[in-house]
């Protein structure tokens, strides 16, 4: 009797164990899966996290660069004195001058707001020089292909070895400094990159059917080019001269920093310099110093935030095979 | 009248050193106005090199076209322009015949254009083509994308017979459509044929196709063609 109560015992014993390792199991498969659920739900959340941040960061780029422009385009209304107007020299930031005054006592914060047209106009006009001259190299190199494809490729070969900043030098140092020199020699040395960006696109677009068709139906090549090719590579342009925009944006700082710009015509860059070389740094005036470099960082990185946004948008469409439109 | 092949030869990659690759070698036939030739062939062996030599795409690199008895070759400007026009080809994929970015509206007066055809004209002609065609006014106002495959092809052969072509080089023009717009299409192809008496070089993979249009057979093998029922 006593050995039977003690058999069931250990046999409840025994089941109970069982079960509860089951139970046990079944609790560590649920957490298991919980955790796994919960991983690859905050995963997700992550990457759309980064895809919404990424679109976020274009969108402050687009902001950021719509106030630069507006500063450039309408100084007038955010430039409190003419920046040629002159006050007390090395004055500390105050209520009548936002940022203090230079050397020659002009208002930092009015220089600064003109300087901005200055800096933006270099960028932009050497940029489309480049885009310009790029556009024509790699188009004819693409469409015509042969041996004036060769000549045209092995010359861009030849600029993009050439070291440009020393170049640049050199020629700011022999040729009169001025902004149109500075903007000529940064757009006639920047474009080999759009040429070949253009060139590849190109020879892709001239074996599609309807440019096939094209040549088929007796339009003349000028036609074909302006026509069917030009508008699809408008999508690989843009990225490319906001890009080529913020490059000769930095080369006009650092250059103008040198003592290589245009005196007359006070850039960002030059402002700088003028800080470097009168005093503006031993004297620690860092209202001098510091507004222009945020400046010239801040407008660099907005145009090229917008240019990588439209770099991306290319990449999402290649990826979906879309070609124009 | 006709359009002629006289030894045509392609070689790729041929150049100072030699060693090219043969596509095919002394390829001679004839093409008659209304009349179809049909060319078949293993994938590879350059029956769509041999449409673009034809249709003056590309050079051949040994042998002459001949347009009305004259040589590609030998053309003067307004010889070549009126070869231009007269032969013309279609290609295998109708969603590529098209600029993505413009209207189809657009890629039509375009060509009428070309041919200085005036305002009115233009339009009635290209009321004409539609009709041809079996295509509604509305497609003229869509993007290529927003149109099916047999739209287009429809579209892309009515873009060519605005010019008036007498030739017509199809690179394979159904092997990108289902069964049934197959059928519409070379249905278009014959009745435009019959219509207009043009002389059409058909390429393609499909024998039932070839054997339904064409009136004379040429197999492209081994970089030889064989005429193998005239």
């Amino acid at each position: 009797m006593m050995q039977e109560e003690a058999y069931v015992r250990e046999s409840t014993i025994q089941e109970s164990t069982i079960q509860g390792n089951t139970i046990r199991k079944n609790i560590i498969q649920e957490n298991a899966r919980q955790w796994k659920g919960f991983l690859a739900h905050n995963i997700n959340l992550d990457i759309r996290r980064y895809e919404r941040n990424l679109k976020r960061f274009n969108r402050g780029g687009l902001f950021l660069f719509t106030f630069f422009l507006i500063l450039a385009l309408l100084p007038v209304l955010f430039a409190p004195y003419s920046p040629t107007e002159r006050f007390m020299p090395y004055e500390a930031p105050s209520t009548a001058h936002l940022l203090g005054t230079n050397d020659i006592g002009n208002d930092i914060l009015s220089e600064l707001v003109y300087g901005a047209r200055i800096s933006m106009m270099v960028g932009f006009a050497s940029a489309c020089i480049s885009t310009l001259i790029g556009l024509m190299i790699g188009l004819f190199s693409g469409y015509f292909r042969g041996t004036l494809d060769e000549l045209l490729m092995g010359f861009t070969d030849v600029v993009l070895i050439i070291p440009k900043i020393p170049l640049i030098i050199i020629l700011g140092a022999f040729l009169r400094p001025s902004i149109w020199t500075l903007i000529l020699v940064l757009g006639l040395l920047s474009w080999e990159s759009i040429a070949r960006v253009v060139r590849s696109k190109t020879l892709q677009i001239r074996e599609a059917g309807y440019v096939k068709s094209a040549r088929c139906m007796g339009f003349s090549s000028v036609h074909i080019m302006a026509s069917d090719i030009f508008p699809n590579l408008f999508h690989v342009l843009l990225p490319k001269f906001m890009l080529a925009t913020a490059s000769a944006m930095i080369s006009e700082a650092s250059l103008s920093f040198l003592g290589l710009g245009d005196i007359s015509m006070k850039s960002w860059g030059i402002m700088l310099s003028f800080a470097f070389s009168r005093g503006g740094f031993i004297r620690d005036m860092w209202w001098w110093y510091l507004p222009p470099g945020i400046c010239i960082t801040l407008c660099v990185m907005s145009i090229a935030l917008i240019g990588f946004g439209f770099e991306g948008k290319e990449k999402e469409n290649g990826k979906r095979g879309v070609d124009a439109e | 009248m006709s359009l002629k092949a006289e030894n045509l030869s392609k070689i790729y990659g041929s150049g100072l050193l030699g060693g090219g690759k043969c596509i095919f070698r002394d390829v001679s036939f004839e093409l008659e106005p209304g009349k179809t030739f049909g060319l078949m062939g293993p994938s590879g062996e350059g029956k769509s090199t041999l449409g673009r030599i034809i249709a003056g795409l590309e050079s051949p690199t040994a042998g002459a076209i001949h347009f009305k008895g004259s040589p590609l070759s030998g053309m003067k400007k307004a010889e070549y322009a009126t070869f231009r026009r007269r032969v013309q080809m279609m290609f295998q994929d109708p969603t590529d015949a098209f600029n993505p970015g413009k209207r189809i509206e657009h890629s039509v007066s375009e060509v009428l254009k070309l041919l200085d055809t005036p305002g009115t004209e233009r339009i009635r002609r290209t009321k004409e083509m539609l009709k041809t065609t079996g295509l509604p006014e509305e497609v003229l106002a869509r993007y290529p994308a927003q149109l099916s495959g047999g739209q287009l092809q429809r579209l892309a052969l009515g873009r060519i017979l605005l010019l008036e072509p007498e030739y017509i080089v199809l690179d394979e023009p159904t092997s990108a459509l289902d069964v049934s717009v197959q059928a519409q299409i070379l249905h278009l192809l014959k009745k435009v044929q019959d219509e207009q008496g043009i002389g059409y070089l058909l390429i393609s993979h499909d024998e039932a196709v070839v054997r339904f249009m064409s009136d004379s057979l040429g197999m492209l093998e081994n970089g030889k063609l064989d005429v193998i029922e005239a």
